[in-house]
């Protein structure tokens, strides 16, 4: 029975993962760029919720405002700095947003104090259901519904709808929609900005679980990258499936040795690349 | 002028001067030894970068590692300082080769992404050992033993032990650089399926550009570790392997004394700014966003150009300057 519970446990921490990691996968897939400030705006979106629900606003109306501010303010990042940047050699990327990391980190630090704090979830969410002798929190099942919903929700937006295929065609062919007549500069914008969003939502609905403090973007940003290397970037089902694969690894070892329980995922990680070197969804 | 400045034994004389000079300018030996320690771990992370076109976050493992190899080598095993510095490097090539030979299956970004995950490997390693490493506390009283009868407690004894060892592997590494296996590295770097296509082992000279790399960085972890007494958790934490890069980039890619300066940029910049503002980091990042838009050499960029308009040469940055511009993608 515990094994099923640390499964359950697995599956919203591994639906959190991948949220966190296809809002990379996304933005790298369509600009070639690799974005090291993402755990920064995952930070953003918990710290964010943690305010407003500090202030006495609603977790609900917290949830898609983090949502929103983080993926303003990223596409306003991308718009005035980061395009500038894409030209040059993948080094810079990441320089520059590591830079970009360094000072959300130390902002965060400045506005918030260095230590951590904790965010009760809302009240409606704060019982546990009791499924026969299994007892398990409200908020988690909550994270596992809405995550599963935004997971197929932005299925639909990638796969079904015509933005989504002028997103994937940008990625493909970034030339040819240029001709065709796609302001691609504003489709780059709003794509940075949605995958910064869903890394800041990810964040927010973290923020009841783990906390807020201001390392947590350094954890969130390598998780992410396991997941991606593991899943394939740029793979919508890779990141899913890689993600629920390190949650569930995680809260599985949480019980059977918890000191190293993060040190199983990249321990399997390890494991992967050396037998799947190009992780299990991957094509390049 | 310009010529000059490319010379190798320039280089090396700078590297010897830096070594001399710190002393005269700073008031603390500690920072002096810091930066020469850093200076030759952010040389070791270049020849990674610029020499080998590798960008590793993974440096922190190594320096990490040295630092508590040194530690426990030193404590529990109370070896001599001679007979621990070559069994660090050999655990820094060893472990650098490994992560090395794992990371090079994927390239490009996804190489870059495998080095972070593995350097997290390693702190939770790290942390989880905490019998060997102490944990979060770190291994601490490492002691800094006698060398042949010479007492080393004296902070500016201690830097003269390290300035003749960074010199020695600073040479060291310089040579590795103008032999034959580093203008391979080179010709890795510019083009990799020409260099494969021609007949190089390129994986082979990326694992062994590791290995020499990873066993220079944990000399200078072990270096540090004697340095402040304790092999602290930090060493090996995401946050080295991030300021050994920033260092390398600051001071600019491609030639090992820059890395000397940028290491020393660094230090200095953050004992003086730390002082008046304990969030000076934030600037830091500012810096990087600048360096990344328009210093794209770094501070030995920023030397040659000066060079370049003292001299009334015209500036080597011009034509790689021209190429890295950021182009307008207007439709």
């Amino acid at each position: 029975m515990t094994y099923l519970f640390q499964i359950l446990n697995g599956i919203g921490l591994g639906m959190l993962y991948f949220l966190l990691a296809v809002g990379l996968s996304i933005i790298f897939g369509l600009l070639q760029f690799v974005n090291f400030a993402h755990g920064a705006f995952y930070m953003l979106g918990a710290y964010l919720a943690y305010t407003m629900v500090e202030r006495g606003l609603s977790f609900w109306l917290a949830l898609p405002l983090a949502f929103l501010a983080v993926g303003a303010l990223a596409a306003l990042t991308e718009a005035v700095l980061l395009r500038r940047i894409y030209a040059q050699a993948h080094t810079f990327h990441i320089l520059a947003t590591v830079g970009l990391a360094l000072a959300v980190q130390e902002i965060v630090i400045i506005v918030w104090g260095p230590i951590g704090a904790n965010l009760a979830p809302p009240d409606s969410l704060s019982g546990v259901v009791i499924l026969g002798d299994f007892i398990y929190p409200e908020y988690r099942l909550f994270v596992i519904a809405l995550t599963a919903l935004l997971a197929g929700g932005l299925w639909w937006l990638l796969e079904g709808t015509r933005l989504g295929a002028i997103v994937r065609a940008g990625s493909e062919a970034p030339e040819t929609m240029a001709l065709l007549g796609y302001d691609t500069r504003r489709i780059n914008t709003a794509v940075f900005g949605l995958g910064a969003g869903l890394a800041g939502l990810a964040g927010a609905l973290a923020a009841p679980i783990r906390g807020v403090d201001p390392f947590m973007s350094v954890e969130a940003l390598s998780v992410a990258f396991v997941v991606v290397v593991v899943g394939g970037m740029g793979s919508y089902a890779g990141a899913l499936a890689a993600g629920l694969a390190v949650g569930i690894a995680q809260s599985l070892m949480a019980t059977l040795w918890p000191e190293g329980a993060r040190l199983m995922i990249y321990l399997g990680m390890a494991a992967v690349i050396v037998t799947m070197p190009r992780g299990l969804f991957g094509r390049a | 002028m310009i010529r000059l400045l490319e010379r190798p034994i320039v280089h090396f004389a700078l590297a010897a001067a830096t070594a001399l000079v710190l002393p005269l300018v700073l008031r603390s030996g500690t920072l002096a030894s810091e930066i020469l320690i850093y200076g030759l771990a952010a040389a070791a992370c270049n020849l990674l970068l610029g020499y080998t076109g590798l960008l590793s976050f993974g440096q922190g493992i190594f320096f990490g590692l040295g630092s508590y190899a040194a530690g426990l080598l030193l404590l529990r095993a109370g070896w001599p300082v001679l007979a621990m510095l070559p069994a660090v490097a050999l655990v820094g090539a060893a472990t650098a080769a490994a992560v090395g030979w794992l990371s090079i299956r994927r390239q490009g970004v996804y190489f870059v992404m495998l080095t972070l995950a593995f350097s997290q490997l390693f702190y939770f390693l790290a942390y989880t050992l905490s019998d060997l490493t102490g944990g979060d506390n770190g291994l601490l009283n490492v002691p800094r033993p006698a060398l042949g009868g010479q007492p080393l407690s004296n902070p500016w004894t201690y830097y003269a032990f390290v300035a003749v060892l960074f010199l020695g592997l600073f040479a060291a590494l310089q040579r590795v650089a103008l032999s034959t296996f580093g203008r391979t590295l080179l010709a890795i770097r510019d083009n990799e399926a020409r260099a494969s296509a021609i007949g190089f082992p390129v994986r082979t000279f990326k694992v062994a550009a590791f290995a020499i790399s990873g066993a220079v960085t944990a000399l200078a972890g072990a270096l540090h570790a004697m340095l402040i007494g304790v092999a602290p958790l930090s060493n090996i934490e995401y946050h080295t392997s991030e300021t050994l890069l920033i260092m390398t980039i600051i001071g600019g890619a491609g030639n090992l004394f820059a890395s000397v300066l940028g290491a020393a940029f660094y230090l200095v910049a953050g004992d003086l700014l730390s002082a008046i503002w304990p969030r000076w980091l934030l600037l830091l990042g500012a810096l990087l966003v600048a360096i990344a838009l328009f210093m794209q050499r770094g501070l030995w960029g920023l030397i040659e150009r000066a060079a370049a308009l003292v001299a009334r040469e015209p500036d080597p940055n011009a034509a790689s300057a021209d190429a890295t511009l950021p182009e307008e993608s207007r439709p």
